[in-house]
């Protein structure tokens, strides 16, 4: 019996292995997840028992402390004891219409649906569960009920209302966020509900756009591909390309906007234009590895985990074989492509930000029961996606974009807005192509930059990201300054 | 107002508990590394026997619950956790009176789990921990006899036939007799109790292994031994019982190759183990459902995904120290008293707890292979590494499945989850090990004389 002492070590090594990865694969899991999987809506221990609750959620503010969710208490008849009883059920923004705004990003707490949005996933502060030990020792023997935590958010109800208003009866969704510190002021996904009624939901209309909803980008991923070609290609100020007006591709040929030829361009030029001859050829002479490589940093095909919301992740279909025709569509943001409006508002702002992207960031701060601040949440850095330099350049271009560009209706007068338009055409299965409407941007506002990121789904063909989402932006933009941003 | 109580006293014992278990284990942990370098078995440690801390964790957690009942204090149940407590002690002194060279670690790691056991079965359901208790009186007695059978009998071709056609019979009672449970056809009804034949098929895998693989044969002289397993496996297969399936392949795998170092046959084996998964992911709906379930179980938590979704949500709802015990709600977990133990006990007891409890049969596979190693026959050597085997990768896969790390193949935990087969069979397993560890350094108590000198050979190579 060679080796049995040898083989038997070997054994037990193998097991020890099996049980150290065990061991890590449960730490590592549990640190990343265990809050979200605590939040799922599905959890029976985050329930709000409408008439005994063990504990009564806390109240969702926004960042000025206007309330927009709260706990009310009725006298009610209880259909299952025949008696008078007190029900507690959340209510939003005072109970009224306009809690539609708020419906996406502060969602609901209803015992048939469940939980959505910061209801969801704050239950842990909202619950109280965050508590120090002597604090729920305290509750319990000193409280009639244990009562949760306040949260602050770092929306802006005005802007948020005013953006509902805006978008009026269009399909879409618009993220206005602090370039500098990742603190969201708005986030509104259309079409709305109601949060104060929740019996008569239909479709998709619970999905948030913003975070959940993915659409094809258009041309603002041109962003991503110049600041691959800025990272990548030394010669780039130099390479000029002769726009026909159209680009032969494999079996397809893709033609400028309108089929208008631009002769002699740069990426400036090519930018400002929304050239797309240029930036298929330059994606060409960058190849798929680097231009992954450039959009993974940026966040692409990356699961999002960022502890105040839950965010889709955006696939770039560029690992293995990709044909040269599928390339040059995900260059001008047509093909397999998609991507979330908080993502892009994210894109938006690290460009703002001279290429770093924060974390984006919705909860502001918990307090607890006596007012006392329990939780600051501090702005994090999430990755710095390019260099200072590069971002300065493409800051340059995205200013011609408004000044002179396709972008020209996001322009405020006064302040210098930059940004970038797109329009990414999709085909609804009856030969009729959709347009859906695009403008990533942002403005150096009073105190922090502001980077906004609207789109406008479905729209008939001719309604382009210069023509709707363009203007709106402007408008938006124009409100967030007036109101001291 | 009593239970407002009860939940403030489960609250600050929350900080007595996770410390009890992190002192446990620190201490095993120390203890296991020591003693297997050094044959020292007497000297205790500064403090003392482990065995008492054990106790007072266990007493301390029964009168907790006492706490729990509606009508005040229960007496009955604080007296309980005290006698169940003092048997404990009991137990572990007995055995080592009849057996002074026997690994007591190993038996303390052991006491460790069933405590764990013991208070979350009586926590769920004062019933599960009672009829667990009886299964762990029959689990000592075959505790007991396994030690004496191991260290006493002496294998040969002719009684290795006689356990695998047991084996196989034993195997084709659920799928003559059995009932259906959960999609898989593996218990068989006795006077009521439900028993699973899989579970004590283990045993004689070992046993069977052990013997045919001890000397250093050619491939074909273990023809017996692979038709066996085929058998056995194909057998628990058409159970639909794939955790012992898996398991079954776990220890011949294991076994085979420490025993021949023969990596050809092991690639083979793994290779025709993967194309057997890939076939039965493409034909049986069962597998491709779990497989789904555990990529995934929050795309349908409300049917594919409910148990794992449900674990995981209690796994994640407990903190670093826990809930509390009694405050938390395991309830919703299915299969909470079996399979999904271990997620009772990270939401109650804290993560901490968790990491505790994977600690706990790391240390069982380290006190396993070091009584292997001590022991001077190969084929008892291989008998303490298939035991070790068979324990440590039951628990690796039914852990590894409850926080989705593998995809959740129904075994129990063993020592810990509620069952009879799976309690008896586990501890018969632990004699198997402790029946090879009090034979070794027994110089006059060695096999007949060839086999003697074959190791004699060895070790002056």
């Amino acid at each position: 019996m060679q080796g049995l002492e040898r083989n038997l070590k070997k054994g037990l090594a193998i097991l020890l292995i099996a049980f150290i990865l065990l061991g890590v694969y449960y730490g590592y899991i549990l640190f990343f997840y265990s809050d979200r999987w605590f939040a799922n809506s599905y959890n029976p221990r985050v329930k709000l028992d409408a008439w005994e609750p063990k504990v009564i959620p806390g109240d969702i503010k926004d960042r000025n402390g206007k309330v927009l969710a709260t706990t009310i208490k009725e006298k009610r008849l209880n259909p299952e004891t025949k008696q008078k009883q007190v029900y507690y059920y959340r209510s939003y923004l005072g109970g009224t219409e306009q809690a539609k705004s708020i419906a996406h990003v502060v969602g609901f707490n209803d015992a048939k649906l469940g939980r959505s949005g910061v209801e969801a996933l704050q239950v842990k502060y909202l619950m109280g569960y965050n508590n120090p030990f002597y604090e729920k020792i305290y509750q319990m023997i000193f409280l009639p009920q244990e009562v949760g935590n306040n949260l602050h958010l770092t929306i802006d109800i005005d802007l948020q209302q005013y953006i509902d208003k805006a978008l009026d009866k269009s399909k879409g969704s618009v993220v206005v966020m602090d370039a500098e510190t990742g603190e969201i002021l708005a986030m509104v996904s259309h079409p709305n509900f109601n949060p104060n009624r929740l019996d008569n939901i239909e479709g998709d209309i619970l999905l948030n756009r913003a975070t959940e909803g993915l659409f094809m980008p258009g041309s603002i991923f041109k962003v991503i591909v110049a600041a691959s070609a800025l990272d990548n290609l030394e010669s780039i100020s130099s390479i000029r390309y002769d726009c026909q007006g159209v680009i032969e591709t494999g079996s397809r040929s893709i033609s400028c906007y309108g089929g208008e030829s631009h002769g002699q361009v740069d990426l400036n030029q090519a930018m400002t234009l929304s050239c797309n001859g240029y930036f298929v050829d330059i994606a060409n002479k960058l190849g798929k590895e680097k231009l992954l490589k450039t959009a993974e940093a940026f966040g692409f095909n990356q699961d999002f985990i960022f502890p105040d919301l839950k965010l889709a992740a955006s696939p770039l279909p560029l690992k293995g074989n990709v044909s040269g025709e599928k390339l040059a569509l995900i260059s001008i943001g047509q093909g397999d492509v998609q991507v979330t409006p908080l993502h892009m508002a994210m894109v938006a702002s690290a460009i703002a930000n001279d290429g770093i992207m924060m974390e984006p960031k919705l909860v502001y701060e918990v307090v607890g029961r006596s007012g006392r601040i329990q939780e600051k949440l501090q702005s994090k850095i999430y990755r710095k996606v390019m260099s200072r330099e590069n971002a300065k350049i493409i800051q340059g271009m995205l200013e011609n974009v408004v000044n002179i560009g396709t972008g020209k209706g996001a322009a405020i007068k006064g302040w210098q807005v930059a940004g970038k338009t797109g329009t990414a055409e999709i085909d609804n299965g009856n030969s009729e192509i959709r347009n859906n409407a695009w403008f990533i941007g942002y403005v150096s506002g009073n105190k922090s930059k502001i980077a906004v990121a609207v789109v406008i789904e479905d729209l008939p063909a001719g309604q382009t990201g210069g023509k709707l989402a363009a203007p709106l932006a402007g408008k938006i933009l124009k409100k967030a300054l007036d109101l001291g941003y | 107002m009593s239970h407002k109580k009860f939940e403030i006293i489960s609250l600050t014992m929350r900080y007595w508990f996770i410390g009890l278990i992190i002192f446990i284990t620190i201490r095993m942990l120390m203890e296991t590394l020591r003693t297997s370098q050094h044959h020292d078995y007497e000297d205790e440690g500064p403090f003392g026997h482990i065995i008492f801390f054990m106790v007072i964790f266990l007493s301390s957690a029964y009168a907790l619950l006492a706490y729990k009942n509606p009508n005040g204090f229960d007496k009955y149940t604080a007296v309980l956790g005290i006698i169940v407590g003092i048997s404990f002690v009991v137990q572990y002194n007995l055995f080592r009176l009849i057996f002074p060279r026997m690994d007591r670690i190993l038996l303390i790691i052991v006491d460790i789990l069933t405590i764990f056991g013991f208070i979350m079965l009586y926590r769920f359901n004062p019933d599960f921990a009672k009829s667990q208790m009886k299964y762990f009186i029959v689990g000592n007695i075959a505790l007991l006899f396994f030690i004496i059978f191991t260290h006493k009998s002496r294998m040969n071709v002719i009684f290795s036939y006689i356990l695998m056609a047991l084996g196989c019979i034993l195997l084709l009672l659920p799928i003559i007799f059995g009932k259906e449970i959960f999609g898989a056809r593996n218990w068989i009804s006795i006077k009521g109790y439900n028993i699973q034949p899989s579970e004590f098929v283990k045993i004689i895998l070992i046993f069977v292994y052990a013997l045919w693989f001890r000397e250093d044969n050619k491939f074909r002289d273990h023809l017996p031994a692979y038709i066996f397993t085929g058998l056995t496996v194909l057998l628990v297969v058409l159970q639909r019982d794939l955790g012992a399936a898996l398991l079954y392949f776990y220890i011949f795998i294991f076994v085979y190759y420490v025993a021949t170092s023969d990596w050809i046959m092991v690639l083979l084996a793994g290779g025709a183990a993967t194309l057997g998964s890939i076939m039965s992911y493409h034909l049986f709906s069962h597998i491709r459902v779990r497989v789904e379930a555990w990529k995934n179980p929050w795309r349908d938590i409300e049917n594919k995904g409910y148990q794992i979704a449900h674990s995981l949500m209690a796994i994640s709802s407990g903190g670093l120290i826990g809930t509390g015990l009694g405050l938390g709600s395991p309830q919703v977990v299915p299969a909470f008293k079996t399979d999904f133990i271990f997620a009772t006990i990270c939401e109650e007891f804290g993560i901490i707890a968790g990491f505790c409890v994977i600690g706990l049969y790391a240390m069982i596979a380290i006190r396993g292979v070091s009584i292997a190693l001590r022991s001077k026959e190969p084929y008892k050597a291989l008998l303490a590494f298939g035991a070790t085997v068979a324990l440590t990768l039951q628990a690796f896969t039914i852990i590894g499945g409850v926080i989705k790390m593998i995809p959740l193949t129904g075994v129990t935990m063993p020592f810990v989850s509620y069952g009879g087969s799976s309690m008896v069979t586990s501890l018969a397993l632990v004699g198997v090990l402790e029946g090879v560890a009090i034979g070794t350094g027994d110089k006059n108590d060695e096999e007949d004389p060839t086999e003697d000198d074959v190791y004699e050979e060895d070790v002056e190579e």
